[in-house]
């Protein structure tokens, strides 16, 4: 296939490298291997198999004519705080000491990008390969001044980590915030990944996670975004597990005027495991579109999705789950499933469950409907008295549920709880 | 008609068959009790040729030829006919159709020719009424959909249709109830003759009440243990299996 | 267990592999505007044909040849290389039975498909008429006397041109334009023939249709199209059958077929398609990529797809129904069957534009070997396709740790009220299985077959009976050598 390539990439490059300083904690391999795939394969338009539904090039032509990289500060996130967590804030794409919790928690290691240890230096863009997509390669190029978590052998940590991504720009602004959380052998935490926005102009955020996952290690990590119609972001993550170990993701996205997540998972050694549920319900022009990757590459690996998408007014909802089963991986057990409903006459929902066996021992399966909601339970329900609107609502919210029940954080849940429906 | 001699196997490189010593003539009934992971089933799967078991020591000659040296497919052609513990649904591939293929692939070792439709049709009219199988039962697919019951009187009809010599019974009355075990029991009572033998491998009396056993045989960590008359059953039945495991 | 039952059985050879000695005459190899032009002029073709194959043909050098396609990149085709037109050398015009080459009736003979209107198909008491297409010319239609008692007409595509141009101008291009892709506007330039097929009104074709295509020169590219169009009411049953001899070189063929059904109207278009496969280490084999759609045009329409893909080395196809008329109805059953290193890519487009429109697509894929089995497929729901539905069933079957299934269907919705199911498995034949087929004396090559024919029971059940069977021992035969 012809990539047409285009210029957008070259501008964008432009206009948020005024401001920043070369970021010097990147190995300059990594940084001209980045510059160098932007420069060959360009920001990705429809033409891209992977960005079909997607076209982030043209977005970015429309809604991001003049990047001017201005933000306002944030001094206080009291209310936006988790209260059973401990929180790390990320302001405009940096970390920021001030505004973080204290982490306390015994076991529990936090490095800022500017005072990486070396273990950290090896880490990033090991699993976050600067030449494998164009938005790795430009978050790599002019990433934000980012953290490296890491959770130290054998510790439990009882208590969640919530991470707060606050934007607030006052001009068109576009921010690449960046992370490492690491799980040393056998130790397991919680994470929560939350983004907003506060600010008055449009924020691109442009995130990149690399999550390790030692052996018999146990991640539950949930992603809520929440930025507002002034929000666009591709949000990467890149997770590899290893032997015995356990990864559990729920992405559950509110809002947003495009939210593109990127999320592959590596089981990279033999009996482990891995989860992603996500939930999205969009309205308005809003564009979501939930890209996943389980690749099984050790035998006796296990996977399991499940994603819901409730698409109203004229907004689109793309699910797109590939499960790759390498040759060495017998006795994989992968299970896909992505569940929809489309609320209005504009809306859209492209789905493409996506399964490729290079192994003849396994159980693989995906199954994908989409549908609107029943007729005969809303009228069920309006006959034992309940109005139109509740009806639907109650519909609705049994249908989030299934996913919405998988958050362990209590906090966590009621604000999905209060806002999804 | 078999003849067992000092028989050792393993799965996974675990031992589970010990040393077993067993013969059984024509026209035997022969019953294998003992506790769960006695090596029952390990016996039967072995005796019919699973890859997965490992024959380390030991000999089995099957109506003069040493068995243990044909594939499966070749002991089954020899008459040695299994009825599975947990019959396997082949989607999509009718019973009848099945049957017909077995039928024809054995006639053709014994140099026989083909049966014709009209003959073949005859005989599985004839014994589907020995086990009491509702004719589209028939028509369905291999035990897909099928009860359990169903699908235990569908291995005793098979057995009918294939007349085998040496029939092992694999825990066949295991989640039948009493008027289903009087069906199966009772399609095994009739096709018994003075040519055929089986072998009754089974964790309950209650079996025996139907199938009367010549032998009794008590199988306890992979080895027979004891073996008697019929009344061995009964007298195992009223002391259970912990009497047997302090004994041995 | 697998790998060792693999190599123990022999791989049983393609039995379709023999060549036809017969006179024949090719063109050089080559493609221009003057190839075109002889070919047309061969064909004593009107105008305005040459004119739809020029213009397809200057449309064809604007494109690039896909270099692959998903997972499977594929030597280029050389098109300087091939040669666009071979017929067999004969007399000017058939009159009768006996103007047919003896040599191509026997190829025929050989296929089981008799050309002699007394003799039926493999010998089994029906009723088919076959439009038999050798390299690239249609050498003789069957029943055609019969048919046109109804009004129904079969003939060859050039025949067609020349007795029927008012038909060919409206619906040629019609469903597959020549601009749809890189295939379709070369097979629109070169094609040699094809068969056309037109059932009037309120017409009930009698008896079953069937063109049979077999490339026998070497070096030659084989394009030929076929055009079904169902008036108002009427309906029709379609086969088609492919072989082709052995040879090392790959050879292409790029087919186009068209269906167009009317209000009420309902085809029936089935496929057993068992092109040259390559040897078992890859070598030579048949390029089979291919464009055949249909269009359910008017309301309660249906076209129905059947096929049972054996052959070729690597196959493109994706049989789809684009549904305009309200309540029309499309179907995609489809079994395929990969061995040693073929590359098979096929799946089905379902188009709802209409209300109350309806798909099912039921795909079983079986990978052996060292091949590829991909099922691809676009369920697409636009707006204004109220209460459109659609079912998909999407199986995968792997014998041996070396082949590849993949399944990447697309759903695209744009109705709320379409309702959309999609099912996908991947398994292997279960040792249990196996093991339960031998315990009854049947053994593994035969346990095989027979679990093989019960998974893919669905979809041939949906084929006509003498297909049906033919469509079995294929399958047995396909899958000699590849058990695990």
């Amino acid at each position: 296939m012809i990539l047409e390539k285009t210029q957008t990439h070259q501008r964008v490059i432009e206009q948020i490298s005024v401001l920043n300083a070369k970021v010097d904690f990147m190995n300059d391999t990594a940084l001209s291997n980045a510059l160098t795939y932007l420069e060959e394969k360009g920001i990705p338009n429809n033409k891209n198999e992977e960005y079909k539904y997607c076209n982030i090039d043209s977005i970015l032509k429309t809604d991001f004519k003049n990047i001017q990289q201005q933000f306002n500060t944030v001094s206080t996130i009291n209310n936006l705080r988790l209260n059973d967590c401990l929180t790390l804030v990320v302001v405009n794409g940096n970390f920021s000491e001030k505004l973080s919790d204290k982490l306390v928690l015994k076991g529990v290691k936090l490095f800022s990008f500017n005072s990486l240890e070396n273990s950290g230096k090896q880490l990033l863009t090991a699993a976050a390969k600067s030449n494998s997509d164009s938005f790795i390669a430009l978050n790599t190029a002019f990433s934000g001044i980012g953290f490296h978590l890491k959770i130290l052998k054998n510790e439990q940590t009882q208590i969640p980590i919530q991470i707060l991504y606050i934007n607030s720009a006052s001009a068109e602004s576009f921010v690449n915030p960046r992370n490492i959380i690491e799980l040393e052998e056998n130790s397991s935490a919680t994470i929560i990944e939350h983004y907003i926005n506060i600010g008055t102009h449009k924020v691109f955020t442009n995130f990149v996670s690399e999550k390790y996952l030692a052996q018999n290690s146990n991640l539950k990590s949930y992603t809520l975004q929440n930025e507002t119609s002034l929000g666009y972001g591709v949000y990467t993550n890149q997770v590899k597990v290893n032997k015995h170990a356990n990864y559990q993701n729920t992405t559950v996205t509110l809002s947003g005027r495009l939210v593109r997540n990127n999320h592959q998972v590596i089981l990279s050694e033999d009996n482990c495991e891995a989860s992603l549920f996500g939930l999205f319900k969009t309205s308005n022009n809003q564009l979501v579109d939930n890209h996943t990757l389980i690749d099984h590459q050790k035998p006796n690996c296990q996977s399991n999705e499940l994603y819901k998408g409730i698409i109203g007014d004229k907004s689109t909802g793309v699910f797109n789950g590939k499960i790759f089963v390498r040759k060495d991986a017998q006795k994989t057990n992968a299970y896909q499933s992505s569940k929809n409903v489309l609320l209005s006459d504009e809306g859209c929902i492209n789905t493409k469950p996506q399964l490729e066996i290079f192994a003849d021992d396994v159980k693989c399966s995906h199954g994908t409907s989409t549908g609107k909601i029943d007729e005969n339970a809303l009228f069920y329900l309006n006959a034992r008295g309940l109005g139109k609107e509740s009806a639907k609502k109650l519909l609705l919210s049994a249908f989030a549920n299934e996913v919405i029940d998988k958050i362990e954080v209590d906090s966590l849940k009621e604000i999905i709880e209060s806002q999804i429906i | 008609m078999i003849t067992i001699k000092n028989l050792h196997a393993s799965v996974e490189g675990k031992e589970i068959l010990r040393g077993i010593n067993l013969e059984v003539k024509a026209g035997e009934v022969h019953a294998i009790m003992g506790p769960n992971g006695s090596g029952k089933s390990t016996l039967s799967n072995v005796l019919a040729g699973r890859e997965d078991y490992e024959v380390t020591a030991g000999e089995v000659i099957f109506n003069g030829k040493n068995l243990l040296e044909l594939s499966p497919e070749d002991r089954a052609r020899e008459g040695l006919f299994l009825a599975f513990q947990y019959p396997v649904e082949i989607p999509g591939v009718s019973n009848i159709n099945f049957l017909k293929t077995a039928l024809n692939e054995i006639r053709a070792y014994h140099g026989k020719n083909e049966i014709t439709a009209k003959d073949f049709l005859a005989l599985v009219k004839e014994k589907q009424k020995l086990v009491e199988l509702d004719g589209k039962l028939a028509n369905r697919s291999v035990n897909e959909g099928f009860s359990g019951g169903e699908k235990k009187r569908n291995e005793i009809f098979q057995m009918a249709m294939l007349e085998p010599t040496l029939s092992i019974l694999d825990e066949t009355d295991s989640g039948l109830d009493i008027d289903a075990l009087k069906i199966v029991a009772n399609g095994v009572n009739t096709l018994k003759n003075k040519n055929n033998a089986y072998i009754v491998i089974t964790h309950y009396q209650r079996l025996l009440d139907y199938i009367v056993p010549d032998f009794v045989h008590i199988l306890y960590n992979g080895k027979i243990v004891q073996s008697g008359g019929k009344e061995l059953a009964l007298e195992l039945e009223a002391k259970g299996y912990d009497e047997i495991k302090k004994q041995f | 267990m697998s790998n060792e039952i693999i190599q123990e059985h022999i791989n049983k050879d393609y039995e379709w592999g023999f060549i036809t000695n017969v006179e024949s005459e090719t063109f050089a190899p080559g493609l221009n505007e003057n190839v075109i032009g002889a070919l047309s002029k061969k064909k004593n073709e009107p105008e305005w044909m040459l004119e739809f194959r020029l213009k397809a043909f200057r449309h064809w050098q604007t494109l690039s040849q896909p270099s692959h396609w998903a997972n499977f990149p594929y030597p280029k085709v050389d098109f300087q290389a091939t040669s666009y037109y071979s017929a067999p050398k004969k007399k000017p015009e058939l009159k009768s039975l006996d103007d047919v080459d003896p040599e191509i009736r026997k190829t025929f003979e050989k296929l089981g498909i008799s050309l002699e209107e007394q003799k039926r198909l493999s010998g089994v008491k029906s009723n088919i008429a076959v439009d038999a297409v050798f390299d690239s010319v249609s050498v003789k239609t069957t029943f055609r006397e019969t048919l046109s008692e109804k009004g129904i007409i079969f003939c060859s595509f050039s025949e067609a041109i020349q007795e029927h141009p008012e038909l060919i101008k409206k619906y040629m291009g019609m469903v597959v334009p020549y601009t749809d892709n890189f295939y379709a506007a070369l097979n629109a330039a070169v094609f040699s023939d094809g068969s056309f097929c037109y059932i009037p009104k309120g017409v009930r074709c009698p008896m079953e249709l069937s063109t049979y295509f077999r490339i026998n020169t070497g070096g030659t590219g084989q394009f030929e199209r076929t055009l079904i169009v169902a008036d108002e009411n009427s309906y029709v049953s379609y086969l088609e059958g492919c072989t082709a001899p052995q040879r090392d070189e790959n050879q292409l063929h790029a087919a186009v077929v068209e269906i167009i059904a009317y209000k009420n109207a309902e085809v029936k278009y089935s496929t057993v398609q068992n092109w040259y496969p390559g040897d078992k280490n890859g070598k030579g084999g048949v390029y089979n990529f291919v464009t055949k759609r249909g269009l359910c045009i008017e309301d309660n329409s249906k076209i129905s797809w059947t096929q049972v893909e054996t052959g070729s080395a690597i196959t493109w196809k994706y049989p789809s129904v684009i549904l305009k008329g309200n309540n029309s109805v499309g179907e995609f059953y489809s079994v395929a069957v990969t061995n040693n290193y073929q590359e098979a890519d096929t799946g089905t487009k379902m188009i709802h534009i209409g209300k109350n429109t309806r798909s099912t697509i039921i795909s079983k894929g079986i990978s052996a070997g060292f091949s590829n089995n991909s099922y691809r497929g676009l369920v697409q729901m636009r707006k204004g396709a109220t209460n459109a539905r659609n079912f998909s069933q999407c199986d995968s079957l792997l014998m041996g740790d070396k082949c590849g299934a993949h399944t990447f269907p697309y759903i695209e919705i744009k109705d709320k009220t379409a309702v959309v199911e999609h099912e996908a498995t991947t398994s292997k034949i279960g040792e249990d299985q196996l093991f339960y087929c031998k315990q009854r004396g049947i053994d593994t090559e035969k346990a095989i077959a027979l679990i093989v024919n019960g998974y893919c029971k669905e979809i041939l059940n949906k084929l006509p009976m003498e297909f049906a069977v033919e469509a079995q021992k294929l399958l047995a035969v396909s899958l000699e050598g590849s058990v695990g």
